[in-house]
C-alpha cells in the first residue's frame, strides 16, 4: 500500500512539474522569444528534465515483470517506437541548423557590405547579392526535388548569363537528407498516431506518466520542425489530439496553439522556419532589398539611415545565432543520446521481465 | 575647391609630412617579422602615401587625371568581360594574369582614393565610387570563375583500385540456428582489409595544373576582404563533389527506423559496404580534401580547416549514424562478425580522423567517432554473449536423425573458425568482461609462443563456447533410446569439432592438449557403441567350452540362428545410421570387422561340420560386405547370402 500511495504522489508530482516547466516556457523574457535559439535551449532542457523524472518514475525500485504485464506490454514498446522515430527528426533537425548556420554565413556578408561608412554602389551590389541568396535559401522549399546542382548550372562551360541566384550554397543537397523519402511531417504523424489518453482506472496509474512522456517527446519534436526548416515538413500536423481537461496539458497546449497558428500562416507564404531569428532576418532581409535595389551613391539620407539601423539589428541576430547555434546542435546531440539511452534501459527491462528463455 | 589640396595648408609642409611617413614606413617595411595583417597595412598606407604625393606633385587636378587614366584602363580590362561568353581562365594564362593585375590595380585606386579626405571633391568621389562598382563587379566575376574552375578541373578517383575490397565471404546465418550452409573452404583470412594499407594515399580532387591559379584568386579576394564570398563558393562545389562521390560509392542515407527494422542478410551487406565506404573516404577523400584546402587556403590562418569542416561534416555525420543505428539493434550472434568489422575500421581510422579534425572546431567529429567506437565494442560484446546464450538454449525436441553432425555443430564452429581473424580485437574488449583472465599478448608475427595464445581471453571465451556446445550436444544424445546411437552421434560430433579446430587457426588457440583430451573423446565413444553394439551380437559366436572341439549340432544352430537374426538386426537399423567423414567410418568399419569377422570366421572354423547346413545363412565374406554398408544412412535390410 505504502509503495502505491507513494508511487501515486510520484506521478502527481511528475505532473507537476511538467505543468510548471511548461507554464515557464509559455511565458518568456524579453530577449527569448518563443521559437527564438534560447527558447529552444530551454525547450530542450525541458525535455531531459522530464524525462530523467520519467525514467525514475517508471525504472527505478521496480520489478521489471510490472512493464511486461498488460497495458505496459503494449505501452512500453509503443514508447520504445516513438522513440525511435524521434531520434531520426533529431538528426534531421540537427541538419536543418546546418542550413540555418548557412543563413547566419550569408548575412555576414550582408553586414560586412553594408556596415560602410560612406555606403557606396559597389557595396550595395554586393550586399544584394548577398541578400538575394539568403532570401533563396530561407524560402527554398525543403522538398527533395528542388536541389539545384552546381554542375548542372549552364555558366559552367562557359555560357554566361545565368542567373546568379542559382550559384552557390544551397546545401539541400544528398547528405542533408535523412533518407529518400522521409518526411519530417509524415513522422511527427506516425508517432501521433495511436496516441490515446488513459481513462478510468489506468488514468491514475503509471499509464498516466507514459502518456504524459509521449506527449512530451511529440510537442518537442513537432516544435523543433515547426521551428528549423527540415526534410519535408509539408503537411505538418498542426492539431495535438491532447484533451483539454488534462490539468498538466494546459500550458503545453496554449504553447502548441500559438505555434501552429504562426505555422499555419507562414504554411502560404513559404517554408522558411518559424525559428525567430530567422523569421526576424527575412524581414530584414526583405526591406534591405528593397534598400539596395533602390539605392544610388549617395542616397536618400533617411533610408541610408533606416538601412544602417536594419543592418544592426542584422547584426544583433547574427550575433546571437553564432553563439547559439552550434549550441544547439550539441544540445540536440545530448537529446538523442538520451534518448537513446532511455531505449536500451526500456528494452533491458522489458527483456529481464519477459519469460526467461529456456 | 581644388582637390589637390589633402587639407594641409602649406606646399612644403605637405611634401616634408609625406616623405618623413615614406620614410616611416619603409623602416618598418624592412622589418623582419611582420604580420600579414601590419604588412598589409603598410602596403596601403605607402599606396596612400604616393597617393597624397602625386596629387601634390601635379598642381591642378593633374593627379585625378592620372588616377581617372588608370582606372579607365583597368575597367575596360575588366568590364570587356563581362559581355564575353568565355570564361577568363578559360581563355589562357596571360588572359587570367591581366584581369588580376586589373583588379589589383581598381583595388589601389579605390584604397587610395579613400584615403584621401573625399568629401573634397565631386569628381574624386565619382571616381571613387567608379572604382568601387568596378572592383565588386570583378570580385563577382571571380567568385563564378572559382566555381567554373572547380567544377571543370575537378577529379574524381576510382574506388575500385584504391582498396581490394574484403572477400571474406558473406555467411548467412538464420536465426533458427538450424539451416545452415556448410561452406567450409573459401574463407580466405588473409584478405582483412584493416591489416594492409596503414597509410593515407591522396589523389588530386582538383587538377594540379589549376590549384595555383586557385590560390591567386583566393589571395585577391581574401585581401579584399571578400574572402567569406570566397569560401562560400568554394564549399558549396566542393561538398557536392564529396556528396556526389558519396552516393556514387553505393552508400545511401538511412534512417534509424530503416536500419533497425532491416533484415539481417541486408543489413549484413550495407555493414559490410560501410567498413569500405568509410575507409575510402576518410583514407583517400577526405585526406586530398584537406590538402587541397591547405594548398589553396593555407596561410590564412583558420580558415582552412573551417572549409574543411564544413565541407566534410554532413558525410561523416552520415557514416557514423549509420554505425549509431547497427550498435542500437538488437544484439544477434549472428551479427558479431560484421560488428567486430566495423569496430576494426573505426579503430583503424581514429589516427586519421584525429589528424584531418584536429582544430577545435572539428572536436565534435573526433568525438563522435570515439562514442561510436565505443557503443560498436560494446554491442560486439553484446553479440558475443548472445552467441553463447543461443548455443546454450538451443533446445531439441526430437533426437538429431542418423545420428550425424549437428546442424548446430556446424554453425557454432564454421563461425568460430572466423574469430582468430579478429583475435586481436576480440582481446581487447573480452578483456574488460574477465579481469581474472591472463593479459593478452602482442601480436605475434607467426611464429607464435602457443602457450601466451592459448590463454589468451579469446582462447578462453573460445574453450567456453566449445563446452557450452559440447554439453548441449550431451544433452541431445540422450534424446536416443538406442545407447550404441548417443555414442555413434557423440563420436561424430565431437570428432567433427576436433576437425574444426586442428583444420584452421584455431588450433593454436585451443592447444594441443585439448585436441588431444578430445581425440581421446571420441575415439572412446567409438569404443562404446562397438561395445554396445557388437559385444551382445558376437557372444553368440564365443565358445563357451574352449577345450572341447566343437558344440552340438543344436546349439550351433541356435547359435548362429542367433547371430543370423542379431546381425541381420544391426545390419537394418545401423545402415540407416550416419558417419558422414569418410575416414572416421573407415576406421570404424576396420574395427568392427576385425572384432565379428575375425568371430565370425572363428566360429564357423571351429564347426565345420555343421556349415554345410541351411543355418548358416551368412558367408564370412558376406558378412565383411555387409558391414561396409553400414553407416550409410539409409535403411536396408540383409539378404540372404545363399541366394545369391
Amino acid at each position: 500500500m505504502d509503495t502505491q500511495e507513494q508511487e501515486l504522489e510520484d506521478i502527481e508530482l511528475f505532473q507537476k512539474h511538467v505543468s510548471d516547466r511548461f507554464t515557464e516556457l509559455s511565458s518568456p523574457p524579453e530577449d527569448d522569444a518563443l521559437l527564438s535559439v534560447s527558447w529552444l535551449h530551454r525547450l530542450l532542457d525541458v525535455f531531459l528534465c522530464c524525462e530523467a523524472e520519467f525514467e525514475a518514475i517508471l525504472i527505478m525500485d521496480r520489478d521489471p515483470s510490472q512493464l511486461s504485464k498488460p497495458p505496459f506490454d503494449r505501452l512500453i514498446p509503443e514508447f520504445i517506437e516513438r522513440a525511435v522515430k524521434a531520434l531520426d527528426i533529431c538528426n534531421a533537425v540537427a541538419n536543418g541548423v546546418d542550413s540555418v548556420r548557412h543563413c547566419q554565413k550569408l548575412s555576414e556578408i550582408v553586414i560586412s557590405a553594408l556596415d560602410q561608412n560612406p555606403l557606396g554602389d559597389g557595396h550595395a551590389k554586393r550586399a544584394k547579392k548577398a541578400l538575394l541568396m539568403l532570401l533563396s535559401a530561407m524560402n527554398l522549399d525543403d522538398k527533395e526535388g528542388t536541389h539545384v546542382k552546381a554542375t548542372e548550372r549552364s555558366w559552367s562551360f562557359g555560357r554566361r548569363g545565368v542567373n546568379k541566384e542559382q550559384i552557390a550554397g544551397h546545401f539541400r543537397s544528398l547528405s542533408w537528407q535523412v533518407a529518400k523519402n522521409w518526411s519530417s511531417a509524415k513522422q511527427i504523424q506516425s508517432m501521433m498516431y495511436n496516441l490515446v489518453a488513459p481513462r478510468g482506472a489506468e488514468a491514475s496509474g503509471l499509464p498516466s506518466p507514459i502518456y504524459t512522456m509521449n506527449v512530451i517527446m511529440i510537442f518537442v519534436m513537432w516544435a523543433l520542425v515547426a521551428a528549423i526548416p527540415c526534410q519535408e515538413r509539408n503537411g505538418l500536423p498542426t492539431h495535438f489530439p491532447v484533451p483539454k481537461q488534462l490539468n498538466w496539458a494546459h500550458s503545453l497546449i496554449g504553447l502548441q496553439e500559438k505555434i501552429a497558428d504562426e505555422w499555419k500562416k507562414k504554411e502560404k507564404k513559404g517554408m522558411s522556419g518559424l525559428l525567430d531569428e530567422l523569421q526576424k532576418m527575412e524581414k530584414l532581409a526583405q526591406s534591405l532589398i528593397d534598400f539596395t535595389d533602390s539605392f544610388h551613391f549617395p542616397g536618400d539620407a533617411e533610408k541610408v539611415k533606416e538601412a544602417a539601423a536594419n543592418v544592426s539589428e542584422l547584426k544583433e541576430i547574427f550575433g546571437r545565432m553564432d553563439q547559439g547555434l552550434t549550441p544547439l546542435q550539441m544540445h540536440i546531440r545530448e537529446v538523442f543520446h538520451r534518448i537513446v539511452r532511455s531505449r536500451t534501459e526500456f528494452l533491458d527491462v522489458l527483456e529481464k521481465g519477459s519469460a526467461p528463455v529456456v | 575647391m581644388d582637390g589637390c589640396r589633402s587639407g594641409v595648408p602649406t606646399y612644403e609642409g605637405d611634401l616634408h609630412v609625406v616623405a618623413a611617413a615614406h620614410h616611416i614606413v619603409k623602416a618598418l617595411g624592412a622589418t623582419k617579422n611582420l604580420s600579414d595583417d601590419l604588412r598589409k597595412i603598410l602596403i596601403d598606407l605607402d599606396s596612400h602615401l604616393s597617393m597624397i604625393t602625386s596629387n601634390i606633385d601635379s598642381k591642378g587636378g593633374r593627379g585625378l587625371v592620372d588616377v581617372e587614366e588608370r582606372l579607365d584602363q583597368a575597367e575596360r580590362k575588366i568590364m570587356r568581360w563581362e559581355t564575353d561568353p568565355m570564361m577568363i581562365w578559360d581563355s589562357g594564362p596571360k588572359e587570367a594574369s591581366d584581369y588580376l593585375e586589373a583588379v589589383d590595380e581598381t583595388g589601389k585606386l579605390v584604397d587610395g582614393l579613400r584615403g584621401l579626405s573625399v568629401h573634397e571633391n565631386r569628381k574624386q568621389k565619382e571616381i571613387l565610387h567608379r572604382a568601387m562598382n568596378i572592383f565588386q563587379t570583378a570580385m563577382s566575376r571571380l567568385e563564378e570563375e572559382l566555381i567554373h574552375i572547380l567544377v571543370r578541373h575537378g577529379q574524381q578517383f576510382e574506388p575500385k583500385n584504391m582498396y581490394s575490397r574484403s572477400i571474406r565471404k558473406d555467411i548467412v546465418y538464420d536465426e533458427s540456428f538450424v539451416s545452415v550452409e556448410d561452406e567450409p573452404t573459401k574463407e580466405t583470412s588473409s584478405q582483412n582489409c584493416s591489416n594492409d594499407e596503414s597509410g593515407e594515399c591522396i589523389v588530386d580532387l582538383v587538377h594540379a595544373d589549376v590549384i595555383p591559379d586557385i590560390k591567386s584568386i583566393a589571395k585577391v579576394m581574401f585581401t579584399s576582404n571578400y574572402g567569406p564570398e570566397f569560401c562560400e563558393a568554394f564549399i558549396s562545389v566542393q561538398k557536392e563533389a564529396l556528396e556526389q562521390y558519396f552516393s556514387f560509392l553505393g552508400t545511401e542515407n538511412l534512417s534509424i527506423e530503416d536500419v533497425l527494422k532491416m533484415e539481417w542478410t541486408c543489413l549484413s551487406s550495407k555493414m559490410n559496404k560501410w567498413t569500405w565506404s568509410m575507409k575510402i573516404i576518410v583514407r583517400v577523400y577526405l585526406a586530398s580534401e584537406k590538402q587541397l584546402c591547405d594548398q589553396v587556403l593555407g596561410g590564412l590562418g583558420s580558415v582552412s580547416s573551417y572549409c574543411f569542416l564544413e565541407i566534410s561534416k554532413a558525410t561523416i555525420l552520415c557514416l557514423l549514424n549509420f554505425g549509431e543505428a547497427v550498435a542500437m539493434g538488437p544484439h544477434r550472434p549472428e551479427k558479431l562478425l560484421r560488428l567486430l568489422d566495423m569496430y576494426e575500421t573505426l579503430a583503424d581510422l581514429l589516427r586519421d580522423i584525429d589528424t584531418l579534425f584536429s582544430e577545435e572546431a572539428g572536436s565534435f567529429i573526433q568525438l563522435q567517432f570515439h562514442e561510436l567506437l565505443e557503443r560498436l565494442g560494446e554491442s560486439a560484446i553484446a553479440a558475443f554473449k548472445a552467441f553463447r546464450v543461443a548455443i546454450s538454449s538451443n533446445g531439441s525436441l526430437y533426437p538429431f536423425a542418423g545420428g550425424g553432425v549437428h546442424p548446430l555443430n556446424k554453425y557454432v564452429m564454421n563461425y568460430i573458425r572466423m574469430f582468430p581473424e579478429y583475435w586481436n580485437t576480440l582481446n581487447l574488449l573480452l578483456k574488460n568482461q574477465h579481469p581474472g583472465v591472463a593479459d593478452q599478448v602482442t601480436k605475434p608475427d607467426y611464429g607464435p609462443d602457443t602457450s601466451l595464445l592459448t590463454s589468451c581471453p579469446m582462447a578462453y571465451h573460445l574453450r567456453s563456447i566449445t563446452s557450452c556446445l559440447e554439453s548441449n550436444l550431451h544433452k541431445k544424445s540422450q534424446l536416443y533410446k538406442d545407447e550404441a546411437l548417443q555414442h555413434i552421434f557423440l563420436m561424430n560430433n565431437i570428432h567433427y569439432l576436433v576437425q574444426k579446430v586442428k583444420g584452421s587457426e584455431l588450433r593454436l588457440f585451443f592447444g594441443d592438449e585439448w585436441i588431444r583430451k578430445h581425440n581421446a573423446m571420441f575415439q572412446q565413444h567409438a569404443m562404446n557403441y562397438e561395445r554396445a553394439t557388437w559385444s551382445s551380437v558376437v557372444s553368440f559366436l564365443k565358445d563357451n567350452n574352449p577345450g572341447s572341439s566343437s558344440m552340438s549340432k543344436s546349439t550351433f544352430k541356435e547359435r548362429c540362428k542367433g547371430f543370423s537374426i542379431a546381425f541381420e538386426e544391426v545390419y537394418k537399423t545401423q545402415t540407416s545410421w550416419s558417419i558422414p567423414d569418410p575416414q572416421l567410418r573407415e576406421d570404424l568399419r576396420i574395427s568392427t570387422s576385425l572384432k565379428v569377422v575375425l568371430a565370425y570366421r572363428t566360429f564357423l572354423g571351429r564347426n565345420l561340420a555343421y556349415t554345410d547346413d541351411k543355418c548358416v545363412k551368412h558367408t564370412v565374406e558376406h558378412v565383411e560386405n555387409s558391414l561396409l554398408d553400414l553407416f550409410g544412412g539409409s535403411s536396408r535390410s540383409l539378404r540372404n547370402s545363399r541366394r545369391w
